[in-house]
């Protein structure tokens, strides 16, 4: 049995990484600032006010409406009293509201949505369904029909605007606890029969405890503003003025004919303050608790540099030639990846070549940088790229999308996800071949369509289908039917065949093979499958961590493997028409490319790695015409 | 599906009735037991006040077979009843009488509610415009000084107290020479069309300023991150990789997709959206549906502020089924018929 550390511990842990990371966020630090001070100065209020606002002596008619002065910093109000100290024993009736009706929304939100989430069936429908009249139904008219129809006591709007604010928490913890409900550890928990009470506080509850603490932030804002407003219209406890009112007061009493722009502004700012105060407290926590990358695919890509680490070799007149290719990402703290580093290859017309090797070794970051797709952060260090004799890598956008899909298009890994879901995949086939060929008349191009779908044996009445009406291996062959749409010389297609099923797997194969006989396609076909590339390619680059362990042609790869990981690999293929997934029979796990060995990248697994491969790093030797390894006992052999 | 849709939409506002009655029953404030109450009337006004209000009549009959703890009265015939009579009044289109203006709600709010629907109108197209608009470029110029800028200014649009902003602006207004409340200018009526049309856009100018400011960040900051969602998918590499431009990207691929989320959020803020016009129609005097409420409220009017309240409550609930039928057309994943 796994010990559990004392709550203590973990939560005190927890705390100092929640703070650690707060710390690091401009916005919810400023946020807390502001919400400190405008706190501080409610406690002290009767300490700090410089006038006492309840008594009148001294107040003559001479006093309304003054304008800021040294006795009076802020000015007077319509009755002649200090508006600075109004002002300041008015922040303790915002904030005694918006944290009471906000506890109230909280605890009522909390109990709809985890009692709703946990329990689900019939439960689930009514509290949801409540939810919805009550989200539907305009509040602030409500609170006001209530508030007109009872007394306007501090109680009342308290209870008002947390009985009528607790919608949004009800739906957002729901579904972090219907996240939460399918976890591992509470099914378990059920399994060897805990009670609900028992699961919801001591596995459910701690998880929907972070997104309460945002809500309850969001909601005392949006209560503050509430009791503002009601007290503004008028429906304010009169025994207790807050900002709300003194702005009720001055609006109804002249002040704006008067010219007094000090009434006006001065409690305003203060409402703004604290809720602004609040918001940004609120989005702070939520980055810190939901971090989220804020990169995207449109984002300007890092600009290509030649580190000139390696010498370019002559173009060898091939149909496409990567040369020292190497791609670092580049991360916020400046700590870089080595994603690729110095991978060459060559690709002739017709001919296929199969890249292997597990996930996370950089094949599907070699095979976005060939046509500049590469994440934000990513950026090619060195090397080139070679097409038909142009360097890819020193094209201007412009000009690379005229090479994007008309010569080069992409085969997607997981389709559904490359198409987009509000469109037509007839639409979206055509719109490649629009892009590529402007010129084409209407119905040409809807023959055409039909023309592509049916190479990939979809039927016609397809073309006007949307992604979510496809199976998943007609999804696959829609992609690679778009693949084709312009007649492109070279395909890359990433892993086309993962998550398909053997049937539809094998289906796809054979048809990528039949269109390169017989449309002399030139095919990168980037996998994990030793069984598929023995099948089908002509040559095969083995990587690993993002290097090259072994290149050469397929016979040889299968024959005369010279790098243990290879050798690894296909110890792990006893039979080639086996489907995959025995990868992880060899011990381990690949390198993470942020934290690469000092040495030879495949040392920590090798079973035959010794003291050299620890502390230097194999370069790619010669074994023979045409294939390369990297490892310390070719160069040993030779 | 769309018949469920329908059926909701009718249960929810037969909800929002029953709420309205029984609010007005219920809570202490009751408008004619509260005139009753004054020394000054004589019995015999009493009991022709209570006639006039139905208040003779008994609330509700008791259903007793249904309702085991017997609330309502017994015995009587169930449509002869407070409750039946409002409900078959107001299917007759029927919302009583005005104390303060002596006239029927119906009429009085009738007038009120194009006001409003063409503040709304005004507002909501410019806010969920420039929203987009300012949302698209924030998230496609993401983590730039631009998408901080407009970031910030969302935040800020979002704490601002409506009627707050309205009093800046309508103080900035005056001094500027705009009209400072009401619809349009006395008198003006008597005037060719086309400058009463001018008048009118003069006296929508400030309500529909305020309104936008306070709705735009809004929208902004959830085009902004639905944006930013979309953008991040598969789907756009792959459009970049067809070749097209940012451009022909931004329209073709990420507008509708990062759409959707926008008129969910529309459809939930309609309730809000009230909030903020009661505010501004207070504010300007705008002669609209908000302002009839918070008037209604100083002149303990209670017919007009119950009818206000229930307009206000079933527009909300038919703009949101429109909203939630639009979504469904523009997301083909989602069935409807």
């Amino acid at each position: 049995m796994k010990l559990t550390p004392t709550p203590k511990n973990t939560s005190t842990a927890k705390l100092s990484v929640f703070w650690s990371s707060l710390r690091r966020n401009p916005m919810g630090l400023v946020g807390l600032a502001m919400l400190a001070f405008i706190v501080t100065v409610a406690i002290l209020a009767p300490l700090i006010a410089p006038y006492d606002p309840k008594s009148t002596s001294g107040i003559t008619s001479s006093d309304i409406y003054n304008p800021p002065s040294a006795a009076h910093l802020f000015g007077t109000d319509d009755a002649g009293k200090d508006v600075l100290s109004s002002f300041i024993l008015g922040s303790r009736i915002s904030l005694i509201v918006g944290f009471f009706a906000a506890f109230i929304s909280i605890v009522i939100g909390g109990v709809v949505g985890i009692v709703a989430g946990y329990y689900g069936g019939r439960v689930e429908n009514i509290l949801m369904r409540v939810t919805d009249i009550m989200l539907v139904i305009p509040d602030l008219p409500l609170m006001v029909v209530i508030i007109a129809l009872t007394k306007p006591s501090l109680f009342n709007i308290i209870f008002v605007i947390g009985i009528f604010g607790w919608t949004t928490t009800a739906r957002v913890v729901r579904s972090q606890t219907l996240a939460v409900k399918s976890r591992k550890f509470v099914m378990r928990a059920r399994a060897i029969g805990a009670g609900n009470m028992h699961i919801i506080r001591h596995h459910v509850l701690p998880l929907v405890l972070p997104l309460l603490v945002v809500q309850a932030v969001l909601t005392v804002s949006a209560a503050i503003l509430n009791e503002s407003t009601l007290s503004f219209l008028g429906l304010g406890d009169p025994t207790s003025p807050s900002w709300g009112q003194m702005l009720n007061f001055a609006f109804g009493r002249g002040a704006m004919s008067t010219g007094a722009w000090w009434v006006l502004v001065v409690p305003g700012f203060g409402i703004v303050w604290v809720v602004l105060s609040l918001t940004l407290f609120g989005q702070g926590l939520e980055q810190v608790l939901n971090p989220r990358l804020n990169t995207h695919h449109l984002m300007p890509g890092k600009p290509t540099v030649q580190n000139g680490r390696v010498d370019l070799d002559q173009e060898k007149g091939a149909l496409l030639e990567i040369q020292h290719l190497s791609i670092h990402y580049i991360n916020e703290d400046k700590t870089a990846a080595r994603a690729v580093e110095d991978i060459s290859f060559t690709l002739n017309k017709g001919e296929l070549i199969g890249l292997v090797g597990e996930s996370g070794c950089g094949k599907t970051t070699l095979m976005l940088s060939l046509l500049r797709l590469l994440p934000a952060a990513g950026q090619i260090v060195n090397g080139k790229v070679f097409f038909n004799g142009k360097d890819l890598t020193a094209l201007s956008e412009e000009e690379l999308n005229t090479v994007r899909w008309k010569e080069i298009s992409i085969v997607f890994q997981g389709a559904m996800n490359a198409l987009n879901p509000v469109r037509t995949v007839g639409d979206q086939i055509a719109e490649a071949i629009t892009k590529h060929v402007p010129a084409m008349p209407h119905d040409k191009l809807q023959e055409r369509v039909t023309e592509l779908l049916d190479l990939v044996g979809i039927a016609a009445d397809h073309k006007n289908h949307y992604p979510h009406q496809y199976s998943g291996g007609m999804r696959q062959r829609a992609m690679i039917a778009m693949a084709l749409a312009c007649d492109p010389q070279v395909i890359i297609a990433d892993e086309p065949t993962t998550a398909l099923d053997v049937m539809i797997q094998a289906q796809i194969l054979e048809l990528l093979d039949s269109l390169r006989k017989k449309l002399g396609l030139a095919i990168i076909f980037v996998t994990h499958d030793l069984g598929v590339v023995a099948e089908i390619c002509d040559k095969v680059l083995v990587m690993y961590g993002g290097v090259t362990a072994e290149y050469a042609d397929v016979d040889t790869i299968y024959n005369e493997a010279r790098h243990p990981y290879t050798q690894e690999l296909l110890k792990a293929f006893p039979d080639l028409t086996k489907p995959k997934k025995k990868l992880s029979s060899i011990p381990g796990y690949p390198p993470r490319l942020d934290a690469l060995p000092a040495g030879c990248r495949f040392a920590p697994r090798c079973p035959i790695a010794f003291e050299r491969c620890r502390i230097e790093q194999p370069s790619l030797h010669a074994v023979g015409a045409e294939h390369f390894a990297s490892c310390h006992l070719v160069e040993a052999v030779q | 599906m769309l018949l469920k849709r329908l059926g909701w939409a009718l249960f929810t506002i037969l909800f929002v009735v029953i709420l309205n009655f029984f609010l007005f029953r219920i809570l202490p404030g009751d408008p004619a037991r509260q005139g009753i109450r004054d020394p000054r009337l004589s019995l015999e006004t009493i009991n022709a006040i209570r006639v006039r209000f139905g208040l003779d009549k008994p609330v509700i009959n008791c259903f007793e077979t249904l309702n085991p703890i017997k609330i309502g009265s017994c015995g009587v015939n169930p449509l002869d009843t407070q409750f039946f009579i409002y409900v078959g009044n107001l299917l007759k289109g029927d919302m009583g009488t005005s104390f303060y203006y002596n006239r029927p709600v119906e009429e009085v709010l009738g007038e009120r509610l194009w006001n409003t629907i063409l503040l709304i109108g005004a507002g909501q197209i410019l806010a969920i415009l420039l929203g987009v608009i300012f949302g698209l470029f924030a998230a496609w110029k993401v983590r730039t000084a631009l998408d901080y800028t407009a970031l910030i200014s969302g935040l800020v649009a979002w704490s601002l107290p409506t009627f707050w902003l309205a009093i800046i602006l309508l103080f900035w207004g005056t001094n500027m020479g705009l009209p400072i409340g009401g619809k349009a200018t006395p008198g003006m009526s008597s005037y060719p069309f086309m400058d009463q049309l001018g008048d009118l856009f003069q006296h929508l100018f400030l309500p529909t300023l305020a309104y936008t400011i306070i709705y735009m960040g809004e929208y902004m900051l959830i085009m902004r991150s639905s944006l930013l969602d979309v953008l991040a998918e598969d789907y756009i590499m792959a459009a970049k990789a067809k070749g097209l431009s940012t451009f022909q990207i931004l329209k073709d691929h990420a507008l509708k997709n990062s759409m959707l989320p926008l008129v969910t959020i529309i459809a939930i803020n309609l309730g809000f959206t009230v909030a903020g016009v009661i505010q501004i129609e207070t504010v300007f005097s705008w002669p609209g549906l908000g302002g009839a409420i918070f008037e209604s409220v100083g002149r303990k009017d209670y017919p007009l502020l119950q009818g206000a309240f229930l307009l206000i409550a079933i527009c909300v609930i038919l703009a949101n089924l429109i909203a939630d039928l639009t979504y469904s057309y523009l997301d083909p994943r989602v069935q409807v018929d």
